[in-house]
């Protein structure tokens, strides 16, 4: 959008993002109450999102589809595990169906990481909708300056293993070094950013 | 780039404190494999304060996935949702009416079962009895319970036990689900290591998707762990499970798994 009028375009798209999070979030509540009519509405509110996050981490349509349909039939099991009190539903869902695909590579005979990226986000008209949802700017913003703050490559290897969904392993692999020298980068980089997060918490000196 | 990060690792560079600090947020990346994982897992059960650790963790993760470009998925997807959510209502209001007859994916045929034995392809080592057995288990299976128990999302309660036996001895090998908290027990006392082989647990779910990994047995011992969501609603009464000898570690990567060399099935205590 234009640079130049920033303040009107991210005030409304605040607006937009909060109602579409509070129906959201009211869809979850009715969801765990047994309402089971409200799946199909997170369904079509998130579908493109979550379908996203199980694709680049599957790196596989089908299998990404499959992980898709375990996302929102568990969801439907479990609604009551989600505390609406607590985390945005956005973010929360997002990591429900994170953690399904991770499952999902590392209980199955899938392959991660096989997707080019630019082959993962076939419907660019799509993307506002997601962007309606999006999670709380002021944490986004702390974690970013977190990672910012780590080494190149710690914050290469760590970001990696969010997206691609790979381990250890893969990673020494990838990066033809051992083991323990991967495990080393990544810990010193996630004990300084346990360290920043930490102190953003206490101090309040956030943004 | 910072110098200080090139040390490569004498000495140990971190202190297996440092490490306790930071396996939560392992876990919650992901980068966890193997045993490591089964150890995560299995403090995510009985640890409250690594539960709520990995909790932070994956609140503060969350957000990158905004990152993510969006992706439309086949309309059948939601047809597939619909048919699995509707046919677990079903199976559920029917509850003990056998004879309701049960709809989707749940509904293992025969002819589901041949082909799923032929898309699982144990290769090398796999002896022609040891297969005779594995595929006379996979064919009663579906037979020995009556249909509505074959769903395999398992409406509530009751623990799902399996004893299976080790070879011609006297062993057995001890599997309880607990669906109330998605735990599962291995005991696995009697066992003792060979040193050259370990020995995967694996679940074969009734949908005839692949067989997912309940991990290595660990001899001697009796091991709690969470399953994974993935796992749990594979779980249900008559469900196959099947023991292989590994290398050392498990299932290498991109091989095929080793011999079945035990199986035994869920049920119901």
């Amino acid at each position: 959008m234009s640079v130049a009028a920033p303040s009107s375009d991210s005030s409304r798209s605040s607006k937009s993002a909060n109602e579409a999070r509070e129906a959201l979030r009211a869809a979850m509540v009715r969801l765990a109450d047994g309402d089971s009519a409200a799946l199909e509405e997170i369904y079509t509110a998130t579908r493109v999102k979550l379908f996203g996050i199980c694709y680049r981490i599957l790196g596989d349509r089908k299998e990404a589809e499959d992980a898709l349909q375990d996302v929102y039939v568990n969801l439907w099991q479990r609604a009551d595990r989600y505390d609406p009190q607590r985390a945005s539903p956005i973010s929360w869902l997002a990591t429900f169906a994170r953690n399904r695909a991770i499952d999902r590579l590392r209980t199955g005979k899938v392959r991660s990481g096989a997707v080019a990226v630019e082959e993962a986000a076939p419907l660019p008209d799509e993307a506002p909708l997601a962007d309606a949802l999006l999670v709380d700017a002021e944490r986004d913003a702390q974690i970013h300056k977190c990672l910012g703050t780590l080494d190149d490559r710690a914050q290469t290897y760590i970001r990696a293993a969010f997206f691609e969904g790979h381990t250890y392993a893969q990673l020494a692999d990838a990066a033809d070094v051992p083991l323990g020298t991967m495990k080393s980068w990544i810990r010193r980089g996630l004990l300084r950013l346990r360290a920043c997060l930490e102190a953003s918490e206490k101090g309040g000196d956030a943004a | 780039m910072s110098d200080d990060a090139d040390i490569p690792a004498p000495g140990g560079p971190e202190s297996a404190s440092e490490r306790e600090r930071v396996v939560a947020a392992e876990f919650a990346l992901g980068l966890l494999e193997g045993e490591e994982l089964l150890a995560a897992r299995g403090r995510l059960a009985t640890d409250p304060d690594f539960a709520a650790r990995r909790e932070w963790w994956d609140e503060w993760f969350a957000p990158l996935s905004d990152e993510v470009s969006g992706a439309q998925p086949g309309a059948h997807v939601w047809d597939g949702i619909a048919a699995r959510v509707n046919g677990a209502q079903v199976s559920r209001e029917a509850a003990s009416v056998s004879a309701t007859p049960l709809e989707g994916p749940s509904n293992v045929t025969s002819l589901d079962m041949e082909r799923r034995v032929r898309r699982w392809q144990w290769t090398a080592g796999l002896s022609s009895a040891a297969a005779a057995v594995a595929l006379a288990l996979f064919f009663s299976a579906p037979g020995a319970a009556p249909q509505a128990d074959e769903a395999p999302l398992i409406a509530a309660g009751a623990p799902l036990m399996a004893s299976i036996p080790i070879g011609d001895t006297p062993l057995r090998l001890g599997v309880t689900f607990i669906p109330a908290s998605d735990e599962m027990l291995v005991s696995a006392s009697g066992l003792t290591a060979d040193g050259v082989h370990d020995h995967e647990l694996w679940l074969v779910p009734e949908d005839g998707s692949a067989p997912q990994s309940l991990g290595v047995v660990v001899p001697g011992e009796e091991r709690r762990m969470l399953l994974p969501e993935n796992i749990v609603q594979n779980m249900g009464p008559g469900v196959g499970l099947v023991l292989t000898r590994e290398p050392i570690g498990g299932k290498p990567e991109g091989v095929d798994a080793g011999p079945v060399v035990a199986q035994g099935q869920l049920d119901a205590v």
